[in-house]
């Protein structure tokens, strides 16, 4: 069996006893509501996750996932209170700037071979002045938290029968985006650009055009998930997402996709996502400390990351052992005759 | 012979949660929901609860940290929910993004009494410290004691916090009605901490060589803006007042280092929420058609009226 399969499988195996463990201690666990909320608090994480595993596939990371959400919040909520454009015009159009934002990051890390990390934290910070800058104000120019009640809007944060729309948006984008990623030669040019970039390059792949177009599509991501997060609490605030970065690198990571590229796909982080979001809520219904949550969340990433390096080394140690004593018993053979 | 005994443990365990979940419904679940548990008037608040609590010993508190996020709040909500809670004792982080959950919560069955902030939609109680009132005061009491001409500046809170703008517009609300040659020339976001507006305070003092007043919009920024004054030697020509009162700020007061603060029992509004909810759960009070807003009245606390705040209601 294959080194992610075996994870995968004891990620599972952990994700039903944790389930398990929460449903006994606690007798609403098990019930519809609670487990439809779950699956509507997964699925906020799990949708920016989605574009952020491609970026770290191609060995990149985008940390202005966060401020993208406060952002496309601000620019719906500019568009609800100034303009009488219906939802289903301006949302595709938040959509989009929220691509153009990481187009923006992937030109600035390709065509000016700049790291990553420093372009998107950049970016992070220029996003982030610029919400509280668009924000909408009040007659004394205090910014004020728009109530929303636009029923287009509002309909993003709501059910179809007992399941939330972005429940199903979430499952959706994650089984598309997986097809993508492992049917198309796009696809398959992500794996290879984080891989080893000068060897893809090389074979004629455009990384640069790859960069730029995961970058634009966590991007993309990030502002879909803002209008879900938005309609849910009926309003946008400037600091929406900020600081949700974690959360989602830790999905992800948890989700079996390494920093240093090539590797992961996005049903891991699907099962990553679902692992953290039941250790957050099993915090709360232990009652434990909230400060220990951040705590929690880091030494998991660490556990994850260890537990990958070790156990890529031990398989590696076993096969090679393995083909020692295939190459042992060979030679023995071939002295008996 | 195994399988009885495993069957028995089955149902021995059947049994167990069965009994826990039937004394866990006996009782009334109160949650209390504030914006963040680090802070002192959060801490005093919850205290006040658990002490109204006391008399009835059918109650559970569990109290939860949204850690001033907004959308950490909304999920906790959602869990109180969830865990089937009686009543919950909220502390919006915003007026705005709490009203669906307020809404969700009502809309069961369970009673939502709101500290400090109210939401948009109606619910059982606000139980509230008269922030723009108070934030007047503020503004009156300092204009006279700088003889109602001068420079003054503004540490702010967080855009959005509806609590510390409702402070802020009364206070410039007093300045302009009843001081009109007194000159706001700064207003800052010191988000509620105390570093922060240390950092704003040295840039205001730097800039206004004549800074006569300084009104932090709560009592952790005022003690930031009183370590700034002190060490740019300059805490004897500015009056700087903070909001809420708790301990620590108090006891500056008395040491004549800040000026003065709104003070309000913080003791006593956790309380007054805590039996509100009882009240309702009881039955002995209904709700109304309309939020029903209780106002814990604010105390101008100073040098010179600081001990009449009695040591067992410091907070």
């Amino acid at each position: 069996m294959s080194i992610s399969a075996v994870r995968r499988l004891i990620l599972i195996g952990l994700l039903i006893a944790i389930g398990a463990l929460l449903s006994l201690s606690s007798p609403v666990f098990l019930t519809l509501d609670n487990l439809m909320t779950l699956l509507q608090e997964a699925s906020q994480i799990g949708i920016v996750a989605i574009g952020f595993t491609l970026i770290l596939i191609t060995a990149g990371i985008d940390m202005s996932i966060g401020a993208v959400i406060a952002i496309t919040a601000m620019i719906c909520v500019n568009f609800l209170s100034y303009t009488p454009l219906p939802a289903y015009l301006f949302i595709p159009v938040a959509l989009g700037i929220g691509a153009l934002i990481g187009g923006f990051n992937g030109f600035f890390i390709t065509h000016f071979k700049l790291p990553e990390f420093i372009v998107t934290l950049a970016t992070r910070g220029i996003l982030a002045g610029l919400a509280l800058i668009i924000a909408v104000k009040d007659e004394l120019g205090f910014v004020k938290n728009v109530f929303i009640q636009d029923e287009v809007f509002l309909w993003f944060g709501g059910t179809v029968g007992p399941v939330y729309i972005i429940v199903i948006v979430f499952f959706v984008l994650a089984a598309l985006t997986q097809l993508f990623l492992k049917r198309t030669r796009a696809g398959a040019n992500i794996y290879a650009t984080g891989a080893n970039p000068t060897a893809a390059r090389l074979s004629g792949i455009n990384t640069d055009r790859t960069i730029i177009g995961v970058y634009m599509f966590s991007g993309f991501c990030a502002s879909l998930a803002a209008v879900f997060l938005s309609a849910r609490m009926m309003t946008a605030m400037p600091e929406f997402g900020i600081g949700s970065e974690m959360d989602v690198i830790a999905a992800v990571v948890i989700g079996g996709t390494t920093f240093t590229g090539g590797v992961g796909d996005i049903w891991g982080t699907v099962i990553g996502t679902l692992f953290l979001t039941l250790i957050k809520n099993g915090i709360l219904k232990v009652g434990l400390s909230p400060y220990i949550q951040p705590i929690v969340i880091g030494g998991l990433i660490i556990v994850v990351v260890v537990a990958d390096v070790w156990y890529k080394g031990f398989a590696e140690k076993m096969a090679a052992k393995a083909a020692l004593r295939r190459k042992l018993a060979a030679a023995k053979a071939k002295e008996a005759v | 012979m195994k399988n009885t005994k495993r069957i028995a443990l089955v149902a021995a365990l059947l049994v167990m949660t069965g009994t826990m979940a039937l004394t866990a419904q006996t009782t009334y679940k109160i949650g209390y929901l504030p914006s963040t548990v680090g802070q002192a008037l959060t801490q005093a608040w919850r205290i006040g609860i658990e002490n109204a609590l006391k008399e009835n010993n059918n109650t559970a508190l569990q109290s939860l940290d949204a850690q001033m996020k907004a959308e950490t709040q909304v999920t906790m909500m959602d869990d109180f929910i969830n865990q089937g809670y009686n009543a919950i004792i909220l502390q919006p982080i915003d007026a705005a993004a709490l009203t669906a959950s307020v809404k969700k919560a009502e809309g069961k069955g369970i009673h939502v009494i709101t500290l400090n902030t109210d939401t948009l939609l109606p619910h059982a109680a606000c139980v509230t410290m008269d922030d723009y009132g108070a934030g007047y005061l503020v503004g009156e009491t300092m204009g006279k004691s700088i003889n109602g001409k001068g420079n003054v500046a503004i540490i702010q809170s967080p855009p959005g916090a509806q609590a510390g703008v409702e402070r802020e517009k009364g206070f410039r609300a007093a300045m302009a009605k009843l001081y009109p040659s007194i000159k706001i020339v700064g207003a800052q976001n010191g988000l509620w901490n105390k570093d922060k507006a240390i950092e704003i305070m040295n840039s205001f003092l730097q800039v206004n060589k004549d800074l006569n007043g300084v009104f932090a919009v709560n009592d952790n920024m005022a003690e930031g803006a009183m370590l700034a004054a002190e060490s740019a030697g300059r805490l004897a020509d500015v009056k700087i007042w903070g909001f809420n009162g708790q301990k620590s700020t108090l006891a500056l007061i008395e040491q004549g280092k800040i000026t003065g603060t709104a003070y309000t029992n913080a003791y006593n509004q956790g309380a007054a929420a805590a039996k509100y909810a009882l009240d309702l759960l009881k039955g002995t009070k209904k709700k109304g058609a309309k939020t029903e807003i209780v106002t814990i009245a604010p105390f101008a606390a100073m040098k010179d009226t600081v001990a009449q705040i009695s040591a067992a209601d410091r907070w």
